[in-house]
């Protein structure tokens, strides 16, 4: 008797399996909740390695307060939905000293708001283990990533100390100081998380789908204008435009493409067609090289 | 009956039909994964050999395809196929301890993982670690050159981690002009070198990555092979999860309750064999039966689940086991042991300490080892054994290892995943060596007197200022260390009462 399984079936087994390991090998552990594609998959399978139980762990978002307003008021309704524990952490204090995208270098910014609040957060509510959306498909630094990366004090990762993984053994066991980051989706491909979305009927946020929305082109990029927060610049008006995002962050730093596929089938099909990898849309990660290794070191994701 | 279907179409009707294709176009489910590991060196064509089957079988995207393309010039009208694999010189500067590189790539029936190892003789544990992921391994070896001495290394070490498939690729037949005789003297080298190992297949195919002979494609230079390409002898290897082997076993990972409905679910993944709702399941631990009264997943339940299924099982009666059991089929049960023999790959840079304190993590419990007793190390290039009682990073070390309290495993020949291991440093948490276990008892190891230091010991005197909080938690964990490090300094043989390793 041979069972079949897709590719998919293995995936989303391994990854329930990497759930339940890390809830019982870590004490307090929380999951990282970006409410992008990635964080909705990660979400569902959670739910899929703890049913018909609770979440044993709450959810953390980073809020920098300039994430698209359709992003909270998805994250929002699934907050009460499913259910769940939802922490939300901002870098006030940068705000009210005027930190924006605007101002400042993307690098600069990511890390004042999004991982300044991230260390906060954890260091604040004692979380020994977070679990992230990563892949090691996303990137050339990601494909060496493990399934559980550790962190020495103060969140800093360093190669050196990963611990090599065999087999589906996973060692949780923390030394002093440590924490750990849990990537459950690490054998995951942009292709799958889309296909998984799919097959699983799986609501996403509006933005992956095409519509008229007001926008700015700037630098040969299309910027959406989602409040009069955006400084225009001399000339500039926004321009309606019926556009789609293929990865969502802080509008100000995530360029739109321009498409007209309003359904999910839709919009998959162009992103999987269109053939480059996806963080090309992301402002972030063309700003120095070797952008996100370095984030990484200083506690990034 | 099969366990779950494949969903390949979409039931959603799209309002507008699709101008880049439909999703079954772009986003087709596929059939099957496998997880190839590859060996070699550089010097060998790796990095050539695996860019030209990407590029040729594959759904590289197209700025990867421009990034090989830019290497065109240097490579006599080819592109540099080797970029693909290591052309980032940043990432291969990080000085990641145990270097293992994965990538996804998808041919038109399944996704191909391919996990990337250095292939140097110092990195003997990049491999070993590597490999127990992989489902086949591409050694690759220079035509020219035939089998080596790190060939041998190689097949040993892909053994001893449980690889039962191995490719040979005979690569750069074109620099000995396509010669059958050569071929036919290496092919036969290796069948006299495989025969000593576990291998369930090993094959050798001639090839030319360069000019991607008999790589995706049959080569027109050797008529004379009537064997698969590489791709092809890739595409007939059975899938991940498609070979349900050995007895029943799911090692469980939590309990999940429903406090609506009466429900207590083992949740595990299926490690070996096959289980069915009916089936009575042993506890090798307490000896108790049970039967599965309900294999449920949040999507449905099932009738029957094999290896690789990640599920909730409700028995008729309860057990009482929790994290670290291994339900087991009870006609072939597991050994509930206290001591191992076993194989380890000493990952750490950190050698083998007699006084150092170590857990053993099975598939899911964690048990204190009173006792480590290093019998022999493994000679790769001899695979003769010689008598030692010490190890550092790179040996293979055969061992007896003492555990504090029995637990559930098996032979590693017999079921892979409960009869693997990690070899655990107490104190940093830190992985030190990867284990298989070769012979399991339950007898007690003779040993010196070894003097138990409890929690409730610590908890009266030393530790009665510590506070109930996870900073608590972990000044506790630092003075029992602390203490047992001074008692072992001064020559008492000592084990701390581990503190419980999770809470349901």
């Amino acid at each position: 008797m041979t069972a079949q399984f897709t590719h998919l079936d293995l995936l989303e087994s391994e990854s329930i399996h990497i759930f339940r390991e890390a809830a019982a090998q870590f004490r307090k552990p929380v999951l990282l909740y970006s409410i992008g594609k990635d964080s909705t998959v990660l979400l569902h399978l959670a739910r899929k390695a703890f049913w018909p139980g609770k979440l044993p762990f709450p959810v953390l978002h980073v809020n920098t307060t300039w994430k698209f307003k359709e992003m909270i008021a998805f994250r929002d309704h699934w907050v009460k939905e499913f259910d769940l524990d939802l922490i939300e952490m901002t870098n006030h204090d940068a705000i009210a000293k005027g930190m924006n995208p605007y101002d400042y270098a993307p690098s600069v910014y990511t890390d004042i708001m999004k991982t300044v609040p991230l260390k906060a957060g954890l260091d604040q509510y004692g979380f020994d283990g977070a679990f992230g959306g990563a892949r090691r498909d996303e990137e050339a630094s990601r494909a060496k990533e493990r399934v559980f990366s550790f962190r020495a004090e103060g969140h800093r990762w360093d190669p050196r100390r990963q611990r090599p993984e065999m087999w589906r053994l996973l060692n949780g066991r923390l030394g002093a100081g440590e924490t750990a980051r849990i990537f459950p989706l690490s054998n995951w491909t942009e292709r799958d998380i889309w296909r998984y979305i799919l097959r699983e009927k799986l609501d996403v946020v509006p933005l992956y789908l095409a519509k008229e929305r007001p926008t700015i082109e700037r630098d040969g990029q299309i910027l959406m204008y989602d409040d009069n927060r955006f400084p225009l610049k001399p000339g500039e008006v926004p321009v309606m435009r019926s556009i789609r995002f293929r990865t969502l962050g802080c509008w100000p730093l995530t360029a739109a493409v321009e498409s007209t596929a309003t359904t999910l089938e839709d919009a998959v099909a162009e992103t999987l067609g269109a053939r480059t990898s996806e963080r090309s849309g992301r402002l972030i990660d063309h700003d120095q090289v070797g952008a996100m290794e370095k984030k990484k070191q200083e506690g990034y994701f | 009956m099969t366990a779950q279907p494949a969903l390949k179409d979409s039931n959603v009707t799209p309002l507008v039909q699709p101008a880049a294709g439909a999703v079954a176009d772009v986003a087709p489910e596929l059939s099957g994964m496998l997880r190839v590991l590859t060996c070699g060196s550089v010097d060998d064509g790796k990095s050539t050999l695996i860019g030209r089957l990407l590029w040729d079988a594959t759904d590289l995207f197209d700025d990867q395809r421009a990034t090989l393309e830019r290497g065109r010039k240097v490579d006599g009208g080819n592109p540099d196929f080797s970029l693909l694999m290591d052309g980032l010189v940043a990432e291969r500067e990080q000085g990641i301890t145990i270097d293992i590189a994965w990538r996804y790539f998808d041919t038109k029936t399944r996704r191909l993982v391919v996990i990337d190892s250095p292939g140097h003789e110092q990195y003997t544990r990049n491999m070993a670690s590597g490999a127990s992921h992989a489902d086949v391994a591409i050694m690759l070896i220079d035509a020219r050159h035939g089998i080596k001495t790190q060939t041998r290394r190689h097949a040993a070490i892909l053994d001893l981690v449980g690889l039962k498939r191995v490719i040979l690729a005979v690569n750069k037949m074109d620099l000995v002009d396509w010669s059958e005789a050569k071929f036919r003297q290496i092919e036969h080298d290796f069948r006299t070198l495989m025969w000593r190992f576990g291998f369930r297949e090993a094959v050798a195919i001639p090839v030319a990555a360069v000019s991607g002979d008999n790589v995706a494609e049959r080569s027109k230079h050797m008529p004379w092979y009537k064997g698969p390409s590489l791709l092809e002898h890739l595409e007939e290897i059975p899938s991940r999860g498609t070979e349900p082997v050995g007895a029943f076993r799911m090692p469980v990972q939590t309990v999940l309750r429903d406090t609506r409905a009466d429900f207590r679910g083992l949740a595990g993944t299926i490690s070996s064999g096959t289980i069915r709702v009916g089936d009575t399941v042993l506890d090798p631990v307490s000896r108790r039966t049970a039967k599965v009264q309900r294999i449920a997943t949040m999507d449905r339940d099932y009738q029957e689940a094999v290896q690789g299924q990640a599920v909730a099982i409700q028995l008729d009666i309860d057990l009482d086991v929790s994290r670290g059991s291994v339900l087991a089929a009870p006609e072939a049960a597991p050994v509930v042991a206290r001591t191992l023999e076993a194989r380890f790959v000493w990952l750490s840079e950190t050698p083998f300490d007699k006084k150092g304190s170590y857990l053993v993590r099975t598939a899911t419990d964690l048990v204190p080892v009173t006792n480590i007793e290093i019998k022999s190390l493994l000679d790769l290039e001899s695979l003769a054994v010689h008598p030692a009682t010490a190890c550092k990073v790179n040996d293979i070390a055969i061992a007896n290892v003492a555990l504090g309290r029995a637990t559930a495993i098996d032979r590693f020949v017999e079921a892979q995943e409960t009869g693997s291991f990690m070899l655990v440093d107490a104190i940093t948490g830190a992985t030190i060596a990867g284990g298989t276990v070769t012979a399991a008892s339950p007898d007690i190891q003779q040993q010196d007197n070894v003097f138990l230091l409890t929690r409730a010991m610590l908890t009266r005197g030393l530790c009665s200022d510590i506070p109930n909080t996870p900073e608590g938690e972990a000044e506790f964990r630092r003075r029992s260390n602390e203490v047992a490090l001074l008692l072992r300094s001064a020559g008492v043989a000592v084990e701390v009462e581990s503190l419980p390793d999770y809470v349901i």
